[in-house]
């Protein structure tokens, strides 16, 4: 398992205050930009979201590592395939 | 496993947990015939214009007071399914003010503009132009189930031509979690004393009216569980190949078909209802304009409604322009231009009136077998992604 609070993200993608599709297309476009391994951080408020970025991951093989609840959004944790 | 659990578990499949588009479409169909049953055809626009009617009433625009939206029933539909949505997003601590960043109130604001247009020329959005015609057998809806799917296209070439563009930061939610089992509670006491007063009142159709505002309210709180999106369904075919939802709804809208067929077939609604003169321009047009708005938009009628319920802000910009701009275009279409006896964007075909009740049945099925076919296949074969 991987420690979540200590992780250290390659790019960090502020998707708050976005509702669907957005938040799904930028993580997406920012995946592309991204090398084999290496870890984005979505920050998210659409709460379809909890779904939709481990259904994503799972369709196109990205490592969903998981996400963390704050006060006034959330984090998601992918590393690229 | 203690008894205590087995309770907890229950509340949390039912209440917190989210259900998949197949339940939530199989609860929609269920909820869309009773309510059909009980008084009238499902809807989202005709409340939504009588708001509308009500703001252009109050600056001067209309000098005739629209009816009141408490006695109004396409207005009580919205106020339930907003009630059920909200309840849902309260009870599973999912509601928060969420500001979008500046572009997304742009998009928001034409987006609900061509919603208007889109919706008047259909004389309904997806639920009153698409969803509950096709389910009340008239040809109208399967015109608009194509103008949406070429207008969704569009918005979808829109979407991916901003994602290369544009990168829209800096909105923000402002966290309700620790109130919001409080306010759910207090919208549950909301929904019950206002149904009890429906039922306890003398008027004539105020027991109609009760019971419309609870099975909205149960259409809100499904639809918000599952999610169940109707821009979701007709974009993501385009967008990801993802055909989940599509199969939900194609499900929930050939139950709701098979239901309403014996509902008219046994003479308990008059058989025009919810066929409108229509047939074919101005479902057609009307859903490629509402179809790529709805997709710019993020919701489409029913789906901006429920998003509203949970606190998303461009979702309300897109409701007070999608509200104002049909009122104001529908009072020019029926009373200035008078474009409905003129028969300009169609007219009114009920299928059993051409093909019989056996031949719209097999039609119908057939419109909705293809949706699904479509979708699936397209879903393992990818031949009309357009995403990334």
């Amino acid at each position: 398992m991987v420690d979540l609070s200590t992780i250290k993200p390659d790019e960090v993608l502020d998707c708050k205050g976005l509702s669907c599709p957005m938040p799904m297309l930028k993580t997406k476009k920012a995946l592309q930009k991204l090398q084999s391994g290496q870890i984005l951080e979505v920050l998210g408020t659409d709460p379809g979201s909890k779904n939709d970025i481990p259904n994503m991951c799972k369709k196109e093989g990205h490592e969903f590592l998981g996400m963390i609840d704050e006060t006034g959004y959330t984090r998601y944790f992918i590393r690229k395939k | 496993m203690a008894f205590g659990e087995v309770l907890k578990e229950l509340y949390e499949s039912i209440f917190r947990k989210n259900y998949s588009p197949v339940l939530g479409g199989v609860l929609l169909a269920l909820l869309v015939i009773l309510l059909e049953m009980w008084y009238r055809p499902w809807g989202i626009v005709g409340g939504l214009r009588n708001w509308g009617e009500w703001v252009l009433y109050g600056i001067g625009f209309l000098e005739e007071a629209p009816p009141h939206p408490l006695w109004f029933s396409s207005s009580v539909l919205d106020i339930g399914l907003l009630l059920g949505a909200f309840i849902s997003a309260c009870l599973a601590q999912e509601f928060g003010i969420r500001i979008p960043p500046k572009l997304e109130v742009i998009k928001a604001i034409v987006a609900g503009i061509l919603m208007g247009i889109g919706s008047a020329l259909a004389r309904g959005c997806n639920v009153g132009g698409f969803f509950m015609p096709l389910a009340n057998l008239s040809a109208a809806g399967i015109a608009m189930m194509l103008g949406l799917m070429i207008g969704v296209f569009l918005g979808v070439k829109y979407l991916l031509w901003e994602i290369e563009r544009f990168s829209s930061q800096g909105g923000k939610e402002i966290s309700m979690k620790k109130i919001s089992p409080l306010l759910g509670v207090i919208a549950l006491i909301i929904l019950f004393w206002g149904a009890y007063d429906y039922f306890s009142s003398e008027r004539e159709n105020a027991y109609l009216l009760g019971g419309s505002l609870l099975l909205t309210a149960g259409i809100g709180f499904v639809m918000h569980r599952s999610r169940l999106c109707m821009v979701n369904a007709f974009r993501e075919p385009y967008l990801s190949g993802e055909a989940t939802m599509a199969k939900g709804v194609a499900l929930s809208l050939f139950i709701s078909m098979l239901g309403i067929l014996f509902i008219k077939m046994a003479d308990i609604r008059d058989p025009m209802t919810y066929v409108e003169p229509t047939f074919i321009w101005g479902s057609l047009i009307g859903g490629i304009i509402f179809g790529a708005a709805m997709v710019v938009a993020g919701g489409c009628g029913s789906g901006s409604l429920w998003r509203v319920a949970e606190g998303q802000v461009k979702l309300l910009i897109v409701v007070i322009f999608f509200a104002l701009t049909n009122a104001i275009l529908r009072y020019y279409m029926d009373n200035v231009w008078e474009i409905w006896d003129k028969g300009i964007l169609g007219s009114a075909v009920y299928l059993p009136d051409v093909f019989g009740y056996a031949g719209t049945f097999i039609i119908l099925s057939l419109v909705i077998l293809l949706w699904y076919i479509f979708v699936d296949w397209n879903e393992k074969t990818e031949k009309f992604v357009i995403g990334f």
